[in-house]
């Protein structure tokens, strides 16, 4: 008995207790009111404005500007007190803790390194992530990539630690004050569906190319969640429990210490966990302006096609990544279980064990790892890639070749999709954006997205932006089609969900970057590959929301539905599909979003336009045509994401997340 | 309000002992400038539907007045929406109510600052609620001295202390669990350990049992008689639950749509319902368990002042009907020894078939 303590809402009860018939009369009619406007604004724009690409009179050149801005930061780096008294010292901070870290890990040596690791994993998540995380830190070792490896384990644990803290004070912020909330939430969300490229530009533009700019871009990208998830912990404690600790006569403080923030628990280690995932995938794309690490070498490798190299240094990447992932997704799990006995005793054994064992390796003079114990896997697998280019390339009977493949895909699919819509007139690209946003969406997720479309156009890109739209339009098309039919099998089979649900796992931890890998080997450079590898990395999310969504169907209604004797396809097509419709969005949503973040990286095997742009900019130290292809990533992310925003998209994020 | 029916002869607490609460035109109105609908009296006379149109606001509690003397059980009963849980929330401010005025041992609540609010939550009433309230993170231990921890009482000493109200509350053993390892009850043995830890002057109770099974919920009422018996500590106690009233109450005022429509003993609200509201309230009730003999009691004639079973005054109908039944005589009332009157079969009967007693009042 609660409803007394909970005044009715006035205005907003009225709407949903008028007939549904009339909210659906008004749905109808706002379709058909959205489509006689685009019609006429179809009529009055062929007669008034023509066809063809965005005017040149529209457009504003910024190069000329940027230009200036990156040669005034260049040139007072060491003398303008903005750098020397701020920038200087946040820059020279991480250096030395990334260093310092660097330091500490060598002079643990490799077995004091993967013993800790197995220990600290022993301690927070239990014995089976720590016997992985030994594993794959051996795996590391054995691949020759020791170094690369603790140099990219170095810049993440910095980057991680400033990012959970910085987040956690925003999401601290956000949590308990209501403004700060209205503020920080609508700049987290869409920080959360920015392509990772777009948010080296900046930093390089300021730090120039090298670890503090890796580091930063990765904090800056890594916090929104650790932030979002935070606030959302706060904001969702037990109104209960905090209702009977303020009964108790608590302060304010005690509120947080003793009740608040431990109710957050399980989403501040869900943060962590998504901050460290996220840091993982920046940490290794943040090579192209310098990390170092794992990154570089599979950057380096994909630059030379030398798929064995790049391979060499993936799986590490993916290793680091699946234990990182296994261990605070169980140290999460854990939460709320007693405490083991004794925790403090094995906490002991834990640190005594690594210290002995790296003392004992200091000894034995072996710090790093041992160059006799590595297996080089680049020559047999590059063998294996050139055996599959001279047989499976072109030229297999009745399939035809992968190359065949990519080769017909990009004649078939992306190039008349190019055409098309670089034919379309500029103002029809923007029309149907703001239609399309009016219909998912709200008049204020049509507005951004069309202003952020035409804000492409102005910044005199829109040729390649629409090449990258192209290649996003495919790569969505073939994820959704793939993507709802797994997602719908999985949901309606436990046998293939229960298959189908450590792969995903495994999918969805690896940082989009490798990716790239195995299409270079399978289609060689091109779109197509970009576009492969974009519906690779989205395909698992789509997935999964999917198949969430049509299992969470209200069975009662099912029930209701099979009882009435509806076969299996009326039942998906008339009960389950209908009712998971917020979900099938959210999915359309993410999937845009991800696919956008690969097909821009693509950019790095061949995908051109708005990518090749970003890595040409950073590549020749050409900022202005980097800064701008950046902003314009932007810009499409946030059309793109708007465009696809069902206006329910906030509620089911926040139960997802 | 009604004018509570003074009873002539309250049970349990002595007449005359002070009032721990004491409320007097309390007003609780959610919604925008609700400090309007009180101060209105127009606005202040009509319905919740009306109201909501007219002002946007909702009235949940509207001129309450009543006392909690001490020692006794009071209980706040009335359906889901009626304002009983947003009332005793009032009581320690942990909602702000919109008007009148409420005291504890004479001290004005409403103007209590920050620190002395939270001495007044602290150490002299404590609640319990529907819910719980458990911290999910701390064991059971811990769980019943985190009142005392934000206290600032030292760890030894409120483990101590709090392994005591354990025991009392029959959770041996369980001190190193979670909560979430407890059934609802031994949840709920956990939220009455807490509230008691403190050593509050009174005990309030939000609907405490009613997420529990019937069993269970009878086992916690009676551990609840049990408890009052052995302390004699005061309790507010909310319900919606009319058996559970009529079982623990002292005294019980039913309210409706914010309103107490009738404040009095158990015995008064059945035998004597304010209104139809009550009336309906109470017609399912079995009358004979509530209503004392001195309710339908009748002058004694000359001839009966010694024959027949003799009954405390005190006694119930129902056991009267049964040494009636026994005996075949009517019995006698007899307090001090001194005879008060009789109850034939006719009033007992009465009093069953639901027909007004035509005889006790000239009595009393």
């Amino acid at each position: 008995m609660t409803a007394t303590v909970t005044p009715a809402p006035p205005r907003r009860a009225s709407a949903p207790d008028t007939a549904p018939g009339a909210l659906r009369a008004f749905v109808c009619h706002r379709g058909r009111l959205i489509g006689a406007g685009t019609v006429a604004a179809l009529v009055l724009g062929s007669l008034l404005l023509g066809g063809g690409s965005w005017p040149a009179s529209l457009a504003v050149d910024l190069s000329g500007p940027l230009d200036r801005t990156s040669d005034w930061i260049i040139d007072n780096r060491d003398g303008h007190p903005l750098f020397l008294h701020f920038l200087g010292h946040v820059s020279n901070a991480v250096v030395i803790s990334v260093r310092a870290v660097y330091l500490v890990l060598l002079a643990l040596g490799w077995a004091g390194v993967t013993a800790a690791a197995g220990l600290v994993a022993w301690r927070v998540a239990g014995v089976r992530p720590a016997l992985t995380s030994v594993a794959a830190f051996a795996a590391c070792g054995l691949l020759g990539m020791w170094v690369p490896t603790l140099q990219t384990l170095a810049l993440m644990l910095v980057a991680v630690a400033a990012s959970v803290l910085l987040g956690g004070l925003l999401g601290l912020a956000a949590g308990l004050s209501d403004r700060m909330n209205r503020i920080l939430r609508p700049v987290l969300d869409t920080m959360q569906v920015l392509p990772a490229f777009a948010y080296l530009l900046p930093v390089v533009l300021v730090f120039g190319i090298g670890v503090p700019a890796a580091v930063l871009a990765t904090v800056v990208y890594a916090a929104p969640p650790m932030a979002r998830l935070t606030a959302l912990g706060l904001r969702g404690a037990d109104a209960g429990v905090m209702e009977a600790v303020a009964s108790l006569g608590a302060t304010g403080g005690q509120r947080l210490l003793t009740a608040r923030l431990p109710l957050a628990r399980k989403e501040l280690l869900l943060g962590v966990n998504q901050s460290i995932m996220m840091a993982l995938g920046m940490a290794v794309i943040a090579s192209v302006i310098g990390a170092g690490g794992l990154g570089d070498r599979v950057y380096q490798a994909l630059a030379a096609v030398d798929v064995g190299a790049a391979l060499a240094a993936g799986v590490p990447i993916v290793l680091l990544a699946v234990v990182l992932d296994r261990v605070t997704t169980a140290a999460g799990e854990r939460v709320g279980a007693a405490p083991a006995h004794r925790a403090g005793l094995r906490w002991a054994v834990a640190l005594g064990v690594t210290a002995v064992v790296a003392v004992a390796g200091r000894l034995s003079g072996r710090l790093s790892w041992p160059d006799g114990w590595t297996a080089d896997i680049a020559p047999p697998i590059n063998g294996a890639v050139d055996w599959m280019t001279a047989h499976l390339y072109s030229g297999v009977p009745l399939v035809g070749g992968t190359a065949d493949w990519a080769a017909r895909f990009t004649a078939w699919v992306l190039d008349p999709l190019r055409g098309g819509l670089q034919w379309l007139p500029w103002w029809v690209v923007l029309l149907t954006v703001g239609a399309l946003a009016l219909l998912i969406g709200s008049w204020r997720t049509a507005a951004t997205a069309v202003l952020a479309m035409a804000a492409i156009g102005v910044l005199g890109v829109w040729d390649p932006a629409l090449d990258t739209l192209s290649q996003v339009m495919a790569a969505v098309a073939v994820t959704l089609v793939l993507g709802v039919a797994l997602g719908v099998a999985a949901a309606r089979s436990t046998r293939l969900g229960r298959v189908l649900r450590p792969v995903l796992d495994v999918f969805q931890t690896m940082p989009q970057f490798v990716y790239l890998i195995p299409v270079v080997a399978l289609f060689g450079v091109g779109r197509a590959p970009a576009v492969a590898a974009a519906v690779v990395y989205a395909l698992p999310a789509v997935v999964r929301i999917t198949a969430q969504g049509v299992r969470a169907v209200d069975p009662a209604a099912l029930e209701s539905s099979r009882s009435l004797g509806a076969t299996g396809r009326q039942q998906l097509f008339q009960v389950q599909l209908p009712l998971a419709r917020p979900a099938l969005l959210l999915a359309v949503n993410q999937g845009v979003v991800l696919v956008l973040a690969v097909v821009v990286i693509g950019g790095l095997v061949g995908g051109g336009a708005l990518g090749y742009d970003a890595v040409l900019g950073l590549a020749q130290g050409d900022l202005a045509t980097g800064l701008v292809a950046g902003a314009a990533i932007v810009c499409l992310g946030l059309t793109l994401d708007r465009v696809t925003q069902p206006t329910e998209r906030r509620d089911l994020a926040g139960k997802g997340a | 309000m009604r004018t509570p029916h003074t009873p002539p002869h309250a049970t349990a607490p002595p007449r005359n002992s002070a009032s721990v609460f004491s409320v007097r035109d309390l007003w609780k109105v959610f919604g925008p400038q609700a400090d309007r609908v009180p101060a209105d009296k127009q606005l202040g006379a009509l319905g919740a539907t009306e109201l909501r149109e007219r002002t946007g606001c909702t009235a949940a509690v509207r001129d309450v007045s009543f006392d909690v003397r001490k020692g006794e059980v009071f209980v706040v009963m009335g359906l889901s929406g009626s304002g009983k849980s947003t009332l005793v929330r009032c009581l320690t401010r942990l909602i702000e109510p919109t008007s009148g005025t409420i005291t504890i041992d004479g001290e004005d609540v409403l103007s209590m600052d920050t620190g002395r609010l939270r001495e007044l939550r602290r150490h002299r009433a404590a609640m319990v609620f529907q819910h719980f309230g458990l911290l999910p993170h701390r064991t059971v231990l811990d769980n019943v001295a985190y009142g005392l921890e934000i206290q600032g009482v030292g760890r030894g000493e409120r483990r101590e202390r709090a392994a005591e109200f354990v025991t009392k509350v029959g959770l041996d053993g369980m001190e190193h669990r979670r909560p979430s390892q407890l059934s609802g009850g031994q949840q709920q043995r956990v939220g009455l350990a807490r509230a008691l830890a403190v050593d509050p002057e009174v005990l309030l109770f939000d609907e405490p049992f009613s997420a529990l099974d019937p069993l269970i919920r009878r086992d916690m009422q009676e551990e609840v008689v049990r408890l009052h018996r052995e302390e004699g500590r005061t309790m507010v106690f909310i319900t919606h639950d009319l058996s559970e009233a009529l079982k623990l109450g002292d005294r019980i005022a039913l309210m409706c749509d914010g309103r107490i429509v009738q404040l009095g003993t158990p015995e008064e609200i059945v035998g004597a319902p304010a209104d139809d509201y009550v009336r309906d309230f109470v017609r399912d009730v079995p009358r004979e368990q509530v209503l004392t003999v001195r309710s339908v009691m009748r002058p004694a004639l000359a001839d009966e002042y010694e024959a027949g079973p003799a009954l405390d005054p005190s006694a119930t109908v129902h056991e009267a009907i049964e040494a009636v039944a026994r005996t075949g005589a009517n019995a006698r009332i007899v307090e001090d020894g001194r005879c008060l009157g009789v109850v034939d079969h006719v009033g007992l009967l009465g009093v069953v078939a639901g027909i007004p007693a035509t005889t006790g009042k000239a009595v009393a």
